[in-house]
């Protein structure tokens, strides 16, 4: 047992020195970005506090009832947070415990299984659980600040957080475990990542469809007394995130007997649910890993694909299209594009739900709402291509050499590329866009030049993400997301919104027109230089933001070594 | 077929390749050698497109690299040292797109692949994911891929790594074959048996630049080495002469 904690200790200082060495690496740009970063991220915190702030105080107000109230949020909050990690520790562990790059070179060094297996549990829980510990923290300042209590609550939040959070994630490692023991193969991590997508998915969209909103209407409840005997019912009394509220709310009291009690279930429980993890891994654990290493059983179909009929017709265009049906294998067959295409439904629905829910009663603030959601259907457009198409064109990893080599254009590689995203990403920019101006029953004018400039503006942002894709191409990287944060995303997000902003800027004149009196009657001459004026500005714009990152990326990529 | 004339390719400060001239011509197997770091993957890397030279020309079966790639291309087959392939694809359909790209006709891909999977071995996993694919598996499968397209010009770096002894026996056989179809192959190696005993003429680079080439039996000559001699004893004798005096 020593042996194993005196091996825990030395992975932990290893990757401890990894993260210091990490940090003091950062320089340059690098520093800038990282600082640009870290800044964005407190000043997001600092007005999820006064969010926060605002709707704790509201609470707390509310005659009667009001301690309660807040204290109710809180044990929901920290439930929705259990599920979440339980979830995010189900996906991750998949990879930490199974496919980690280092877990081959763990395994042939002298270390105990149990050492092995406890370094990547501790790995699961900090990745599941860090980002959701921090963001919950703005909350809980609001509430020490409402309820006037000093920093130690916060230190209290923080000291309850690592049994909480162990727990949760021992619930997702202990799934792994037992469903890798019982179906050893590398299709399994595909199906748990699809059904745990399909879960957060499902969580998302139900917690929203719920109406949380309501909670601070209480009024809206029919009999009040039902609804105090519902706030003062424990959220889940069995599970840790009552016991961490139960404790949060002793020691706000200072009736620390209790306080010690929850605190003491929950440490307790914490190092009984971890040493029984240590004692059965050494069954479970190896089966699985020596599973998850072999290549999953697939046996493909030798039919002709559409395209390959198409190539029959247009032999032309054969590079296009073999290019074509091979990345659309390549989507179809990775398990990580359907759950993160499943996400992205949540995320739509959820957009519309939100939509639908807006208090607009006038016509003319509705059409102005549509109008606005242009700006925001097209930034969600544009972070997905960040996620989808700014890093098609480095996908292709190793293999480029393949295209280099092979009779291929790099400008038709490019624009396969574009019509392999372009479909999905049309589809979504106008389901938010149509559904939208339904839902707000947009007039005709304001429908129509929507629906139009999302077409244009979907259009543009995704050729962008191609060409962005060009100028920074990385075919050596390992985890999509890096790509993500790379400067390469970062100057295609700040080009995609630039681009959005002039689009819109340059379609308030005529809107404004239409709300003062619309286009009808006779029209003087400086409504058709105007209309002429915003017409070839949207023209020059929309070719401008295609052209220029389009040309840079096919440049780059011949000039690419 | 191959023509590399005054080739120089620099990073930044290092000259990789520096005046480099080759003539390679139709049917003869020709062995690219030299140490680590000599510049070897670097021109075979230009010779397919992968990387433009920073000065110099080079044509394959009559087409400038640089000026007319596709055609160029065309003509040319290329393996890589690693052999990475789509890993979500079949080598069924790793092979038909191989095929689709060169315009093989349909017909011809039908009756021509399941034979070189025959040939390689790979019939069995050949509707299996590339992903579960092993580095020899692998190896043999771009070697079945050109043999697919049947090209003028047939550049190799270090094509036997990784391969069984049965599959470097096969392997060396159709080298061979594809030089008395008339294909000029062009091949970089560290196994200097194979290149002696398969290459119709070998090529030592070192720091860049071509210090010795010709038959085996000239480079002996020329390194003044008896006929017993290895060409490896040639190459140390060479390759370690050339860095005494460059030092």
């Amino acid at each position: 047992m020593l042996k194993i904690i005196e091996m825990i200790r030395i992975l932990a200082r290893n990757k401890l020195k990894s993260a210091y060495n990490n940090m003091h690496s950062v320089r340059g740009w690098e520093l800038v970005k990282t600082a640009a970063l870290g800044f964005a991220g407190l000043m997001l915190l600092v007005i999820m506090y006064f969010g926060f702030h605002k709707v704790l105080k509201y609470l707390e107000e509310v005659q009667l009832i009001g301690p309660i109230l807040s204290w109710k949020l809180t044990g929901m909050l920290l439930l929705m947070m259990f599920a979440m990690i339980i979830v995010s520790s189900i996906i991750i562990s998949m990879t930490t415990l199974y496919y980690s790059f280092d877990l081959k070179f763990l395994f042939s060094c002298p270390l105990p299984r149990r050492a092995v297996f406890m370094d990547k549990a501790a790995d699961t829980v900090v990745y599941s659980s860090w980002t959701l510990v921090v963001a919950i923290l703005p909350f809980v300042l609001a509430l020490q600040h409402v309820k006037h209590l000093d920093y130690g609550f916060a230190g209290v939040y923080l000291l309850l957080m690592i049994p909480f959070v162990m727990l949760a994630g021992a619930f997702g490692i202990f799934f792994s475990l037992i469903i890798m023991y019982a179906f050893p193969s590398s299709k399994t991590r595909d199906v748990t990542w699809v059904l745990g997508s399909l879960s957060v998915a499902f969580v998302y969209v139900m917690f929203r469809f719920a109406e949380p909103e309501k909670l601070l209407h209480p009024d809206s409840m029919q009999i009040i007394a039902q609804y105090i005997n519902y706030l003062q019912a424990p959220t889940a009394p069995y599970f840790p995130s009552w016991w961490v509220t139960k404790a949060m709310m002793a020691w706000s009291s200072s009736n620390y007997k209790v306080f010690a009690e929850f605190a003491g279930l929950l440490a307790g429980s914490a190092a009984a649910v971890y040493a029984f993890m240590a004692w059965v891994c050494d069954f479970f654990y190896m089966r699985g890993f020596n599973g998850a290493q072999g290549s999953p059983r697939f046996r493909g179909k030798r039919s002709k694909f559409i395209e390959q009929k198409l190539i029959a017709f247009a032999p032309s265009l054969n590079i296009p299209l073999s290019l074509y049906w091979k990345d659309r294998l390549m989507v179809l067959r990775d398990a990580k594009y359907w759950s993160q295409i499943i996400l992205i439904f949540a995320l739509v629905s959820v957009y519309l739900f939100s939509i639908k829910q807006l208090p607009l009663d006038t016509p003319s603030v509705k059409n102005f709402i549509c109008f606005l959601n242009i700006t925001t259907a097209g930034f969600v457009v544009a972070a997905i291509g960040l996620r989808f198409t700014f890093p098609a064109v480095s996908m292709e990893g190793n293999c480029w050499w393949l295209m280099r080599s092979t009779p291929v254009k790099l400008e038709t590689v490019m624009l396969e590329k574009l019509l392999v995203s372009l479909p999905s990403a049309m589809v979504i920019g106008l389901l938010l866009i149509t559904v939208s101006n339904y839902i707000l029953e947009a007039d005709m004018f304001v429908s129509v030049l929507s629906t139009v400039s999302i077409i244009f503006i979907t259009t543009g942002v995704t050729a962008m993400g191609i060409g962005f894709g060009g100028i920074f191409p990385d075919f050596r990287i390992e985890n999509i997301h890096k790509l993500e944060s790379s400067y390469g995303g970062f100057f295609y997000m700040v080009a995609a919104m630039a681009y959005l902003t002039l689009i819109v800027g340059i379609e308030a004149w005529p809107v404004q027109v239409h709300y003062m009196g619309g286009f009808s009657g006779p029209w003087p001459r400086w409504r058709v230089a105007g209309v002429v004026l915003c017409t070839v500005g949207f023209i020059l714009v929309n070719f401008l933001a295609v052209w220029l990152p389009w040309r840079a990326g096919v440049k780059n990529l011949y000039r690419h070594e | 077929m191959i023509k590399i004339d005054k080739l120089v390719k620099t990073f930044g400060d290092f000259r990789a390749v520096d005046g480099l001239d080759l003539h390679v011509k139709p049917g003869e197997i020709f062995g690219f050698l030299g140490p680590n770091g000599a510049g070897k993957t670097t021109t075979v890397k230009i010779l397919s497109g992968i990387m433009r030279p920073t000065s110099g020309t080079v044509s394959v079966a009559g087409f400038d690299i640089d000026r007319n790639p596709e055609e160029a291309k065309r003509q040319l087959a290329y393996i890589p040292d690693e052999p990475f392939v789509y890993p979500k694809l079949t080598a069924w359909e790793f092979m038909r797109f191989i095929g689709d790209i060169y315009r093989i006709p349909e017909e011809e891909q039908r009756r021509r692949i399941p034979e070189l999977f025959e040939l390689f071995e790979l019939s069995g996993v050949s509707d299996g994911l590339l992903e579960g694919y092993s580095h020899g598996m692998k190896q043999k499968l771009l070697i079945a891929s050109v043999l697919l397209r049947r090209p003028k010009v047939v550049l190799f770096d270090e094509p036997t790594v990784g391969l069984d002894p049965k599959s470097i026996r096969r392997f060396k056989n159709l080298l061979g074959e594809m030089a008395a179809d008339g294909a000029a192959v062009f091949m970089c190696t560290h196994i200097l048996d194979m290149a002696e005993k398969l290459c119709t003429e070998v090529g030592i680079i070192s720091g860049g630049k071509l210090i010795a080439r010709g038959t085996v039996k000239e480079v002996k000559a020329a390194a003044h080495s008896g006929a017993d001699s290895s060409l490896e004893d040639v190459f140390l004798k060479i390759t370690e002469t050339e860095n005494a005096e460059n030092h």
